[in-house]
């Protein structure tokens, strides 16, 4: 019998995955194909008449692991910046859970980004506090008790194997550690979606892959994972969906696809 | 939840201001300048407020002249007809006597006094006005009167009082001028300098956002450092001027001894409320309007 790639990965991940699965066990799996994002018709012009996105049309069922690739300036980060709300589009409609993120109220939206978890490629970490309270400043920004706050975070650096780093300094961490910090902070209130904008950008190749295990296993325990990357070696080796983005437009949707299908294109290949 | 909300707030204003201590310190700085300005012309204010009303005292008070030989019934009739006026406050009646005694007194009549031979003065009526708007009509009433002496009836004089009026008036809004021009001044000044403090934690303020902290979340600690910042510096502001402020009233009576200037303990209670009020919404209204640009959702 012949172990796909993909398998291998996810075998290696569930024996490393630690006994106690706290809260964030609350998540089933659930890959019925029950839509929690999709694309209507999306276009997004910017006002200096760039076109980032024409006629975009997508669907994300619950629990599915999707990488968003592309060249540069094709359009991935205008699409995560839709989903977050950071931009409107010019027209058609995006859901997210079923809720219309075009016609969401100013005042509804932090609500919304406290059900997505995101992390950057540049991690966002605030300098002046420490691993433990940047993980909590997440937890504080939604009012949430110090008994809460005292109970998740050691859990959340746990799963992400920070623990006994609490009050060390952004500063003091490798770029790997700081992405597992990132990481930490987008999962202590459970969200429902992730959304990474190049998670790995910034990492070399054995840090990328270890932040990678992570996400596999938080999309394993039923969060939908929606990542933008360039990272082509990972792409090609978890054989996960992949949408490529080219000139604003979806120009590829593989159920289980490759950075590139044309094979002509060099590229490393699962061995 | 607000009261954690309240305290998060607290906490990081707290920390914000001494963590960014040079900006701090530039906007305690600016800000205290603004509040001597205001301090000084409240001060000021205060000062040409109590002469002018010691002037208003003064003039709101006439003499009405009896003539000589006018019988005393006559006097008492007219007197009580002017006290059950409304718009007056009381009257007095000054013989001829009481009169001339009182211009010995006056240590500048000393020479003139001793040439008086026999009792020149009449005997008046002072008469004392509620409203120096009213010391008009009464000047009128007291000038048709029977027993007024026709040479020199009243001492009233309706152009200064008239111009005392004016001076008061525009001396007001020149007051309430200088005011709302130090304050939309000190507001723009306050504005930057929160603007520059907030500009240093963009980022924070971008990953609260991310993470989805509520516009007020995120604007609530700059706020209140806003209102730290206005509350240090009036306090600062303050202390200056109830140090200079005694000095410098004697130093205006030395050298312009014409002003009755008076140095005035009481008044120091009601500026400190004003710079500590004003000094507070000055650095929350600079801190709301300075973070609104960054903190739009």
């Amino acid at each position: 019998m012949r172990y796909t790639a993909r398998d291998l990965a996810t075998r290696a991940l569930w024996r490393g995955t630690s006994q106690q699965e706290s809260h964030l066990m609350v998540l089933t799996p659930d890959f019925d194909t029950r839509p929690v994002i999709s694309f209507q018709h999306v276009f997004k012009t910017y006002p200096t008449g760039t076109e980032a996105l024409r006629d975009v049309n997508l669907v994300v069922p619950e629990g599915d692991f999707v990488f968003l690739v592309g060249p540069s300036g094709a359009g991935k980060s205008t699409l995560v910046r839709l989903l977050i709300r950071e931009e409107k589009p010019t027209k058609g409609k995006i859901f997210v859970d079923g809720v219309e993120l075009g016609r969401m109220k100013r005042r509804q939206l932090p609500r919304y980004r406290r059900k997505v978890g995101l992390v950057f490629q540049d991690f966002k970490l605030l300098p002046n506090l420490t691993i433990y309270e940047n993980v909590a400043f997440a937890l504080r920004v939604h009012g949430e008790s110090e008994h809460t706050i005292n109970a998740r975070v050691p859990e959340a650096l746990d799963t992400v194997g920070l623990s006994g780093k609490e009050n060390t300094y952004p500063a003091n961490l490798s770029g790997g550690e700081q992405q597992r910090v990132a990481i930490a902070r987008a999962l202590v209130h459970a969200p429902r979606f992730i959304i990474a904008d190049e998670p790995t950008g910034n990492l070399d190749p054995a840090t990328a892959w270890e932040i990678m295990q992570l996400f596999l296993r938080i999309n394993a325990r039923g969060a939908t994972v929606v990542m933008a990357t360039h990272n082509r070696e990972i792409v090609d080796l978890l054989r996960r969906r992949v949408i490529a983005i080219d000139a604003g437009q979806v120009a590829r949707d593989d159920r289980s696809g490759r950075y590139h299908d044309d094979l002509s294109k060099p590229q490393i290949r699962a061995q | 939840m607000i009261y954690r909300n309240l305290r998060f707030a607290l906490n990081s204003a707290w920390q914000s201001f001494w963590r960014n201590l040079a900006v701090s310190t530039a906007a305690v700085l600016s800000i205290t300048l603004i509040l001597i300005l205001a301090g000084v012309n409240l001060l000021v204010g205060h000062a040409f407020s109590q002469v002018l009303d010691g002037f208003r005292e003064k003039v709101s008070e006439i003499s009405v002249n009896v003539a000589d030989g006018t019988p005393l019934q006559t006097v008492y009739d007219f007197q009580q007809q002017l006290a059950a006026d409304p718009r007056v406050t009381s009257v007095r009646f000054i013989t001829k006597d009481e009169a001339l005694a009182q211009f010995k007194a006056d240590p500048n009549n000393v020479v003139l006094a001793q040439q008086i031979s026999g009792n020149p003065l009449d005997a008046k009526l002072e008469v004392h006005v509620a409203k120096l708007d009213d010391v008009a009509a009464i000047d009128t009433i007291a000038r048709r009167w029977s027993g007024v002496d026709p040479t020199d009836p009243t001492n009233y004089q309706g152009d200064f009082v008239n111009r005392m009026l004016q001076l008061s008036a525009w001396l007001g809004v020149a007051g309430v001028g200088l005011l709302a021009i130090l304050v939309v001044v000190s507001i723009v000044i306050v504005m930057n300098t929160i603007r520059t403090a907030v500009y240093h934690r963009r980022k924070e303020i971008e990953v609260m956002k991310l993470v989805g902290a509520t516009e007020w979340f995120v604007r609530g600690p700059f706020v209140i450092e806003g209102v730290m910042t206005g509350l240090i510096a009036a306090s600062f502001a303050l202390a200056l001027l109830v140090i200079a402020y005694q000095p410098a009233v004697e130093r205006f009576r030395a050298d312009v001894a014409f002003i009755p200037l008076s140095y005035d303990p009481a008044f120091v209670v009601s500026l400190a409320q004003d710079l500590l009020i004003g000094g507070a919404l000055l650095g929350a209204l600079g801190s709301y309007i300075g973070v609104r640009r960054y903190v739009k959702i």
